[in-house]
């Protein structure tokens, strides 16, 4: 068994980019301590914003990448019903999602700690949104260029996706936070 | 060819149905593979794919993010003995990405070896997935030596108190939280993979979720568990 192949070497360098983003976000959130411990449920909130630029642009890349594979989405076209639909699609899981995260964050922050914050119902939806225009239009425009030049967009968008994701939402959360509670 | 086209035009025109007998005749007459033809009929001109998606994904999305907020929970519960340790706060999001990233990889690969028909028979003899697993492994033990190098060295720049003995005591919560949590999520993703493809969904829609989704509830408890122990 060949162990150290392209594949290899493709998901290795990737993760090195989700390191790199990883640690950012994460000297993020040190450089911040003393707002984490007045950010009202942070860690009922980070973990699940964060899972879900995962989860929304990573299905986005995969279903991209899946009809590019299959010659169903035509890689020198971005215009087209098929890729329009997508985007759309991933707009919407992540606005819907945010705002669920919202309502779950407070209410698991009234139910198991006793207090009713209800900025915790908008800092979801405005960190969404801001993440949601920087990060979905990225995994379009990354994915298309990765399968011109000949890799494998699987290899590499999930790794790449979380680091962005991880960055922008910690970013996007801070902004958030500040414009609601500041 | 125009014979195919028209029949592929036939397809599109479909209605969403799972296991639609159309596919299985192009299928028999032109030996397209049911995996494209699958993917022809899903996102087609003629569905709504905004649509098409919202539905399938949604409900994953959902149970994936209140699943991670529960996981959140039980770190909440550690905050202030959590964010007392940099190196560890500095190493939250890698890790969450790291094991989401692995998640993610087995996912699309997995969905992509389905689709193109590259799992048949046992999926423990296959020797790509043996050789994914291996790879995996390898990486995460890399990895994860030089995420816990590095948050240590920028803890360190930052003049936080750091001895040998806490240094072991966060690469070995990191190394063990890794890779228990791959072993885990390849397993999720094979057993759940085959689950959905039997049922003629599209395994992407819901392999990432699941995975990423364990990949955090998973590494908040297994963190929170662990550093419980360890401090």
């Amino acid at each position: 068994m060949h162990v150290l192949d392209k594949g290899f070497n493709d998901i290795l360098s990737s993760q090195i980019v989700s390191l790199a983003g990883g640690l950012v976000a994460g000297t993020l959130l040190a450089l911040y301590t003393n707002q984490l411990l007045l950010i009202p449920a942070i860690f009922l909130i980070l973990p699940g914003f964060l899972e879900m630029w995962g989860n929304v642009s990573g299905t986005f890349a995969s279903r991209l990448s899946s009809g590019l594979f299959l010659g169903v989405v035509n890689p020198q076209r971005m215009h087209t019903k098929a890729v329009a639909g997508n985007l759309v699609a991933a707009f919407c899981l992540a606005l819907v999602v945010s705002v669920v995260l919202g309502c779950v964050a407070f209410l698991f922050n009234r139910i198991v700690f006793g207090l009713s914050t209800y900025q915790l119902l908008v800092i979801p939806v405005i960190a969404g949104i801001i993440a949601s225009v920087i990060v979905i239009p990225l995994t379009l425009i990354i994915t298309f260029a990765l399968f011109r030049r000949g890799h494998d967009p699987n290899n590499i968008m999930g790794p790449l996706i979380t680091s962005l994701g991880d960055v922008v939402s910690v970013l996007a959360l801070l902004i958030a936070f500040s414009l609601v509670i500041l | 060819m125009i014979s195919v086209r028209r029949h592929l035009e036939k397809l599109r025109k479909v209605k969403r149905h799972h296991y639609h007998p159309l596919i299985h005749r192009i299928h028999r007459k032109h030996k397209i593979s049911r995996k494209t033809l699958f993917y022809v009929k899903e996102y087609g001109p003629h569905s709504n794919v905004p649509r098409t998606i919202i539905k399938e994904s949604l409900k994953i999305l959902l149970f994936a993010s209140i699943l991670s907020s529960v996981g959140g929970l039980a770190l909440e519960q550690i905050r202030v003995l959590f964010v007392s340790i940099i190196p560890l706060v500095i190493l939250l999001p890698v890790l969450n990405g790291m094991i989401g990233g692995y998640g993610t990889i087995v996912s699309s690969r997995f969905s992509a070896m389905l689709h193109e028909g590259r799992v048949r028979g046992a999926w423990w003899k296959n020797q790509q997935l043996k050789k994914l697993f291996v790879q995996l492994f390898v990486i995460a033990v890399i990895m994860t030596l030089l995420s816990v190098g590095v948050a240590v060295s920028i803890s360190t720049a930052a003049r936080y108190a750091l001895t040998i003995d806490l240094i072991g005591k966060i690469a070995f919560i990191a190394l063990l939280d890794v890779l228990v949590l791959v072993a885990i999520l390849f397993l999720t993703s094979i057993t759940a993979g085959l689950y959905f493809y039997r049922k003629g969904e599209d395994p992407n829609n819901f392999l990432i979720p699941i995975t990423t989704s364990i990949a955090d509830f998973g590494n908040m408890i297994v963190l929170t568990v662990l550093v419980i122990l360890v401090f």
